[in-house]
């Protein structure tokens, strides 16, 4: 053990530790008279030890106060010991140093140890959070908030600044901070995927037995990430377990999956899983026989995940990685299934495969990845509307970072440079109406309008480099600063986009932060990459906030937030794709996570402003997801077999533009809808109440688990949205589900 | 609409509040006919409607107001002859000009884009006039209701709680609606559909078919309709 943490030891029956602070308690006296206090219960208490740059700590020592046994923390850095409640734990590395933790609960924040060469020592605190806002969820807390049913897509909707809407209709990403979906980007293990969701935004293509854990950072990213001119969604595959093989089985009434984990050797150990949609055989008995609708193919999906590490030496570890799904379905809106003017055909389908070296020796960290996909995705409505891109992808990326205690009279300097690439090529077969952008109304659905087309291949090489560096300058500041280069090759365009962030330490438990910087999303959404003169959209986004971490498990943030968008890909007049769009987005977003012991709290809420014109002079209207206000408020309870939570929910409709007539088209027998002024109009305000209650018990050496998450309890039924009649005369709301129960069965052998 | 929205509303069984595109119990242009719909230089073409009215049943009418929407050099070519709107084909000296200004070929017939108002101009319609060539309206024949000669019916009378097949010869090229205020339509936009009467349903109004083809002609046929 390192002399200090031994020392330390030494101190620990003297001194208790509260929120980061050093607080001296001089030890009272027995007192004679009073009875012997009950033994506190033991319980089995599980944490992660990090290193002050979010790192986890493996080989850290853990042990009771004054007890001789110890665990050794794994190579996520976790541990899981048996503790009194109340015992002080202490942790100890080599490398790190130590730090102590008081257990609060079977769940303990992560404990965050800081090098000894500067003798200071701090315990008890979080991880330092990506960039202002970013919210970080473990696994654990990811099935623990309500009215998710335990899912990524329903927990993202609850982190302030992403769009909430009862059911993601249309779109197949994340919108955040207003923009569109297509802004940002959501990555697994560093690495992009084309969709989030399966059809009707029910479930995430990984499911949250398979995820490690989830970072939502709604700007202000550093030059480490890219191609996003909003925000990132990060998830991470859940590794093996170290020590002991499991495997598992979950099944609800959407769907069910396995996932079997486990050391394979004594340095190797992997995690696959797989889920199947079970929605294709309810779906069919809830159906009434009266509808016009074959289901040749019910909506049905499958998705895989696989992860392997292996760790190669001391300084090196492998990994190989794998995340895909199949989305298929076809109907006939008719009983006749030769009828080939109504069938709806779809299947999505994308395998990603990651395999990385990473290397950490002294200062120096080292990554070595290259990721593949292949991904397909084709439509074909009636008989004459198509759509058929199938696209294989390969990304190379290095990333190098030193960390030094001192260089050129700065403190804790940390060095970052890395580089990617980007080299996809698609063929495409495309027989489509021209497609809807941003803002603009809905066309009369044509089934015969193939006004766009499009037969052929398309290169897309891009690649990027980006340096950072962080330093401190000032035992209360600390300032990062980084470029970032892009080039997109099918545009021919290079994107120069500085980044930085300045943060003050106000106090040992508040900070301030402020962050500015420029962000590129390339050409590639729908159609934009067959046209070759479209660009980049570009934003400069600046936030600035506060953040309070009081005591151990609890933490505010509040942010503000100004985005400059240029560059927006619009349609102009002839029907071609433009860079004439301009926007702002503006808002402010509130968060706060309590984790102690029992309980687990949430609160967060955003108000959010985004307004843009598409063309020079034109009218300013709002965005198509600008949702002014989002409130989340969410608590769960955990004790012995039994979990409780609640969650509120209240936020504002998204506009829409309203039809204020129609003409019948009698050659194309279909009327036109006339429009009033772009997104003039708002959906109603949405509020629910989701409960949910899970139930952990052992049948044998089974450990089971029941759950039943329902959300909208008191069946608020809000207007998701509008439609009308055929001829626009009429509009009908539709409107969210008025009762959405998961119920869920899993069993971890 | 966004085809996820369209399996959402199927799905969940919702838009049972607006009428469906089926339903003849309905203010609504049904077609616009211009006979004959692609006329040679000097014919004369007249135009016409079928329209649908609540609680009517349809009529054929002639517009309120009818204009050229473009291009708009060949206004005067639409004119009024008594109660009937009419367009006359003129020669290629004014053709020309048109096909160039719309980036036509040659010779190429030029389409004239009206717009026409009904029911105290309530209702518009759109209706493309080919000037420059000749070509007829489609006939709708045969129709078969129930295995009957629809054509050969003035009025007709189903069974209630039975499926009625309707049929017509028209392959996918053709645009085709069956319509009714009697009951309710299945695949009323296929060739083959069937008619549905329910005892719940209103038990009388009246069936039609319209048929339109890609050269811009349009034919249709009314029917009283009874339920037993």
């Amino acid at each position: 053990m390192h002399w200090a943490g031994r020392a330390l030891v030494a101190l620990a029956s003297a001194w208790t530790f509260s929120g980061g602070a050093v607080i001296a308690q001089p030890a009272a006296p027995p007192d004679p008279a009073s009875p012997p206090a009950p033994a506190p219960r033991t319980i089995t208490v599980t944490g992660r030890v990090i290193d002050r740059l979010g790192s986890p700590i493996r080989g850290a020592s853990v042990a009771v106060e004054n007890v001789a046994d110890r665990v050794t923390t794994d190579r996520d850095g976790r541990f899981k010991i048996e503790a009194p409640l109340g015992a002080t734990l202490v942790v100890t590395s080599d490398r790190q140093g130590a730090g102590l933790a008081n257990v609060t609960g079977p769940e303990l924040p992560d404990v965050v140890l800081f090098d000894l060469a500067n003798e200071k020592i701090e315990v008890g605190g979080e991880a330092p959070t990506a960039a202002l806002g970013t919210t970080h969820l473990e696994r654990e807390e990811l099935q623990r908030l309500p009215g998710t049913g335990g899912d990524v897509v329903r927990t993202l909707n609850a982190m302030p600044g992403v769009v909430n809407v009862q059911i993601p209709l249309g779109y197949s990403g994340v919108v955040i901070r207003g923009s569109s979906p297509q802004d940002s980007k959501v990555l697994i293990d560093d690495f992009e995927i084309p969709l989030l969701f399966h059809p009707l935004g029910i479930r995430a293509v990984v499911p949250a037995e398979s995820v490690q854990s989830l970072t939502f950072i709604p700007g202000g990213f550093d030059v480490s990430y890219g191609r996003s001119s909003s925000g990132i969604v990060l998830l991470t595959t859940r590794p093996g377990a170290d020590e002991t093989r499991s495997a598992q089985a979950e099944l609800s009434l959407i769907d069910g999956g396995l996932l079997a984990q486990g050391p394979l050797g004594k340095h190797t150990r992997y995690m696959f899983a797989l889920r199947r949609s079970v929605i294709d055989f309810v779906l069919p008995l809830v159906i009434p026989d009266s509808v016009d609708l074959s289901l040749t193919t019910v909506p049905q999906y499958w998705d895989e995940q696989l992860r392997i590490d292996h760790e190669l030496s001391s300084a090196w570890n492998l990994s190989l990685s794998s995340v895909g799904t199949d989305d298929i379905f076809e109907l006939f809106t008719t009983k006749d299934e030769d009828a080939g003017s109504k069938r709806l055909f779809s299947r999505t389908r994308f395998i990603r495969l990651t395999a990385a070296a990473k290397y950490h020796e002294g200062d120096w960290q080292a990554t070595l990845a290259l990721s593949g996909m292949l991904s397909e995705l084709r439509a074909e409505v009636g008989l004459y509307q198509k759509l058929d891109v199938r696209t294989p992808l390969v990304t190379p990326r290095v990333l190098l970072t030193r960390s030094m205690k001192e260089a050129a009279g700065l403190k804790d300097v940390v060095w970052s440079s890395g580089t990617e690439a980007q080299i996809g090529y698609s063929s495409v077969d495309l027989a489509l109406p021209l497609e809807r952008r941003e803002g603009e109304p809905f066309p009369p659905y044509d089934p015969r309008d193939t006004a766009s087309h499009f037969t052929g291949s398309v290169w897309f090489p891009d690649f990027a480099a980006w340096t950072s560096i962080a330093a401190t300058f000032d035992p209360r500041i600390r300032i990062t600063t980084g470029v970032r280069a892009d080039v997109f090759g099918r545009p021919r365009e290079v994107a120069i986009q500085p980044r930085g962030e300045i943060k003050v330490k106000l106090t040992d438990t508040l900070s301030s932060r402020f962050a500015a910087g420029m962000y590129r999303r390339p050409p590639e959404f729908q159609s934009e990459f067959l046209e070759k003169d479209v660009k980049s959209e570009r934003s400069q986004q600046a936030t600035m906030g506060l953040e309070y971490t009081p005591i151990l498990g609890v933490r505010l943030q509040g942010s503000l937030y100004y985005t400059d968008r240029s560059a927006l890909i619009t349609h102009n007049v002839d029907g071609t794709l433009g860079n004439n769009g301009r926007g702002t987005s503006k808002g402010a977003e509130l968060l706060a996570m309590i984790h102690g012991g029992t309980w687990f709290g949430w609160f967060g809420y955003s108000y959010s402003n985004s307004v843009r014109v598409d063309q020079p002079g034109g009218a300013v209207r709002l965005f198509d997801y600008d949702q002014p206000h989002s409130l989340n408020v969410a608590a769960s309870w955990k004790r012995d077999h039994w979990q409780l939570g609640a969650r509120f929910q209240l936020y504002s409709g998204l506009p829409y533009t309203p039809v204020v007539g129609a003409e019948f088209d009698s050659d194309r027998n279909l009327h036109i809808p006339i429009s009033g002024e772009v997104n003039s109009a708002r959906a109603p305000i949405h509020h629910e109440l989701d409960l949910r209650v899970d139930y952990a018990w052992k049948w044998g050496s089974t450990a089971m688990l029941a759950y039943l998450d329902v959300q909208n309890v008191y069946l608020d039924r809000s207007v998701v949205t509008y439609f009308y009649s055929y001829d626009y005369s009429q509009r009908s709301a539709f409107e969210s589900l008025p009762l959405i129960p998961s119920v869920g069965l899993r069993a971890v052998l | 609409m966004n085809r996820r929205v369209v399996i959402a509303v199927v799905v969940a069984g919702c838009g049972q509040d607006v009428d469906p595109p089926w339903q003849l119990d309905h203010d609504r242009v049904m077609a616009v006919r211009i006979t004959p719909p692609r006329i040679a230089s000097g014919e004369v073409a007249e135009v016409d409607a079928l329209i649908g009215r609540k609680a009517q049943p349809p009529t054929v009418v002639d517009p309120d107001t009818a204009e050229v929407v473009s291009p708009t050099r060949l206004a005067g070519v639409l004119g009024r002859r008594s109660t009937r709107w009419t367009v006359t084909a003129p020669g290629d000296d004014q053709l020309d000009p048109a096909r160039r200004e719309l980036g036509l070929a040659p010779g190429a017939p030029v389409p004239l884009r009206l717009r026409v108002r009904f029911a105290e101009t309530r209702l518009v319609g759109l209706k493309i006039v080919w000037l420059g060539e000749h070509a007829e309206n489609p006939v709708i024949d045969p129709v078969t209701i129930d295995g009957m000669d629809g054509l050969a019916a003035s009025q007709l009378s189903v069974a209630v709680g039975v499926d009625i097949p309707l049929s017509v010869d028209f392959d996918d090229s053709y645009n085709i609606n069956w319509l009714t205020s009697c009951g309710t339509m299945h695949d009323f936009d296929l060739a083959k559909a069937h008619l549905r009467v329910e005892p719940t349903d209103p038990q009388s109004g009246s069936l039609a078919i319209v048929v339109h083809d890609v050269l811009g002609g349009v034919d249709w046929h009314v029917w009283p309709i009874t339920a037993k």
